[in-house]
């Protein structure tokens, strides 16, 4: 494991020097704050930020993404076959990510390449990439990552960790893809300190963190006790089932397939799908089995923390970022939700 | 603000109790303090939870769509408007509804409030004229005009136009000067200078449809946007289909908007989509002289024919 | 529509009676002769994704 130590003067230097073989996303400052998304040759991630309102998803998940074209027309080569969608395959890398959000992309990995099937969109970005992060000192009143088997500090699923101390970033390269990316941008070693400091300021930022959830008794109750829970309509009254949630949840990964026609070309592409919307759950039937908007909301929260957590065994499909709880327009707060459902007494 | 709350609570108490209602519809304090959630109280005990704050910041009209109970509800001046046209349009009968009007003195931007704290804010306190926003460690007065809620500037119908029973006494309205600034600075741009404007106003548009959703106006069974057969445009991040939404969704509400923000504070993008529905406020006004959901026996103003129509457009 | 932007000129209204032939005629020429002078739409033209979109 390398340390690492840059001053912050030399960051835009090495971000520079680094694309020349990575292919960077990274937070940037626009107008209305700062958002994550790919950058233009030349932009710097922007590592002092506190939050960005989309995630690193986008990234490994695209809202969009061609799965391949085709053409009816007789007249060109290759009618009637499906032609895969070229990729680039330079290497990438998000830079910039919270800790948190990294483990986000571990989750949605749970889900896109399991032992048996390897979702090929998927896996091809992920593989390619490289999750550089920075930890957050001053995480938001609303983050409860801590809870969530990770943290504002958490390395277990990074590739490099950096941290601010000050007028320059220290952290640690963790994997062999982390140092690689080190190696490409030039990041000078850190002495042996930069441990201790970083051990230093992952107590103070997790001790900053006053929100908490928990869910072990969730864990203990059946499904149906749950889901059958009289509060139901009530925490969802105020739902408008608009999709902000899932969009802006680093682990939501339902996608809907779409054909997208003009003439006789075409392509078939995926886009971010919400289970928010009426249309995600209709069977072809016309039957819809979560037809009122509550019974959609309960999908939501049941799903992330209560199917997951069965299904896995391995924590909850929520990583405390707390996009949903600042976002959601009319405040349904997934803590709240949760600890619903944590005290939540079947009765026999 | 608190004297509307104890109000509210009185009076669905009251309508609860003699079963003039079946459920009051109204806020409760959120989680966060700059929030306020959406709340149905179904008994007196539950009535005790309601609050009105300048963070009831969603259109409570958008609750009662199709509802087959007797209904009360907390509604502010635009909100009642669009409660009318609720009623014009048979999406509910008045007979059915107990309205509980809230003079309303405007809505604290959240955006506003956020860029003012100092970090995490635990309460926004509102007494018509200051807000004094608390929060982990600070304290801040601000002028409520200061903090308004865009469209709250331009309000023209504080008071409510339908109602049971007043939450408070009624209040001034505005005079406002310049109603359509907004608007106007966009007509005055070239026609390629709009097109950038707009393509920029919507670039970080995720189609979450928050703003469609938020909007009692879109009660469609099924939006033109998740139709598949036909599919009338693509479910993709495109941004001509993007454009398409917001464009055809303000179509849809012209002539019914009552520029009641809930759609801009809904974004989670902080888009400003109502440059779209103002432009049709501003068209109605001026062409037909046609305010929505002002009076419950006056129809939109595109859904009725007059002969004196201007139909200078057509040549 | 010419407040998204749109040119003005691409798009007209007219009322004519099946009996109104050459007012047929005139209003197609004139809709020619403006949109000419504009050349070929760029705006709200979908741009179908053919390639990795990002």
């Amino acid at each position: 494991m390398k340390m690492i130590s840059i001053k912050k003067s030399d960051w835009a230097g090495a971000m520079e020097k680094v694309q020349k073989s990575y292919r960077l996303a990274g937070p940037v400052k626009e107008k209305k704050g700062h958002t994550f998304r790919e950058l233009k040759d030349g932009e710097t991630p922007d590592l002092e930020y506190s939050e960005t309102r989309m995630s690193v998803k986008e990234v490994v998940l695209p809202q969009s993404e061609v799965m391949f074209s085709y053409s009816l027309d007789e007249n060109k080569e290759g009618h009637h076959i499906l032609e895969e969608v070229p990729f680039d395959e330079t290497p990438r890398a998000a830079v910039g990510i919270r800790p948190y959000d990294a483990k986000a992309v571990e989750i949605l990995k749970k889900n896109f390449m399991t032992e048996d099937y390897k979702d090929p969109y998927f896996e091809r970005r992920y593989e390619n990439l490289t999750l550089v992060g920075m930890a957050e000192n001053n995480p938001s009143p609303v983050n409860f990552s801590t809870s969530c088997g990770t943290g504002p500090f958490d390395e277990s699923c990074l590739d490099i960790i950096l941290a601010d101390a000050g007028d320059s970033y220290i952290g640690k390269a963790l994997t062999e893809k982390g140092e690689k990316f080190a190696a490409a941008a030039g990041f000078a070693e850190g002495d042996s300190g930069v441990e201790a400091k970083l051990a230093e300021l992952k107590e103070q930022a997790e001790g900053k963190i006053k929100s908490k959830v928990s869910f072990d008794k969730i864990e203990k109750m059946t499904i149906l006790d749950l889901y059958e829970a009289p509060f139901w309509e009530e925490a969802a009254f105020a739902c408008i089932n608009c999709g902000t949630c899932t969009y802006a949840c680093p682990t939501c990964w339902c996608f809907d397939i779409q054909d997208e026609v003009k003439g006789k070309d075409g392509v078939r592409m995926r886009n971010w799908d919400t289970c928010m919307s009426e249309v995600y759950s209709v069977h072809t039937t016309g039957h819809d089995p979560r037809h009122e908007a509550w019974q959609r909301t309960r999908n939501r929260f049941m799903h992330k923390l209560k199917y997951y957590l069965d299904k896995y065994e391995d924590g909850i499909m929520c990583v405390g970022c707390g996009r949903c709880v600042s976002q959601c327009p009319v405040n349904i707060d997934i803590r709240k939700v949760c600890q619903q459902m944590n005290d939540y007494e079947p009765s026999k | 603000m608190d004297a509307y709350t104890d109000k509210i609570k009185e009076i669905s108490k009251k309508i609860l109790s003699e079963g003039k209602v079946d459920v009051v519809i109204g806020f409760r304090k959120g989680t966060l303090g700059y929030m306020s959630e959406p709340y149905m109280a179904k008994s007196e005990k539950e009535a005790e939870n309601l609050v009105f704050d300048c963070n009831c910041r969603m259109n409570l009209v958008n609750y009662v769509t199709n509802r087959k109970d007797k209904v009360g509800i907390v509604v502010k001046g635009c909100d009642s408007r669009n409660l009318v046209t609720h009623i014009i349009e048979n999406k509910i009968k008045r007979e059915q509804l107990y309205i509980i009007g809230v003079p309303c003195t405007g809505l604290a931007d959240k955006k506003a409030l956020l860029d003012l704290a100092e970090g995490e804010i635990t309460s926004v306190e509102d007494d018509n004229e200051t807000i004094t926003i608390k929060g982990d460690g600070f304290e801040k007065k601000v002028a409520k005009s200061d903090v308004l809620q865009s469209n709250c500037k331009t309000c023209i119908k504080r008071n409510p136009v339908i109602f049971d029973e007043l939450a408070g006494p009624e209040v001034a309205e505005l005079e406002i000067s310049d109603r359509f600034a907004d608007v106007d600075e966009v007509e005055k741009m070239s026609a390629d200078e709009r097109w950038n404007f707009f393509g920029e106003l919507l670039s970080e548009c995720t189609r979450c449809y928050a703003c469609r959703n938020a909007c009692p106006l879109c009660y469609c069974p099924t939006c033109f946007v998740d139709e598949s057969r036909p599919q009338w445009v693509g479910k993709s991040d495109n941004e001509t289909d993007v454009l398409t939404y917001h464009f055809l969704r303000a179509f849809h509400d012209a002539g019914r908007c009552t520029d009641c923000g809930a759609c801009e504070a809904a974004c989670p993008m902080d888009i400003k989509m109502r440059y779209f529905t103002r432009k049709t406020i501003k068209d109605c006004v001026e062409k037909y002289g046609s305010e929505a959901g002002m009076e419950l026996d006056k129809r939109p103003a595109l859904d009725q024919y007059k002969i004196n129509d201007p139909n200078e457009f057509i040549k | 529509m010419e407040f998204v932007g749109l040119e003005e000129d691409r798009l007209h209204f007219s009322w004519i009676s099946s009996a109104e032939a050459v007012k047929f005629a005139d209003v197609a020429k004139q809709v020619a002769e403006k949109v000419k002078v504009l050349g070929p739409n760029k705006k709200f033209v979908k741009r179908y994704p053919t390639k990795d979109t990002e």
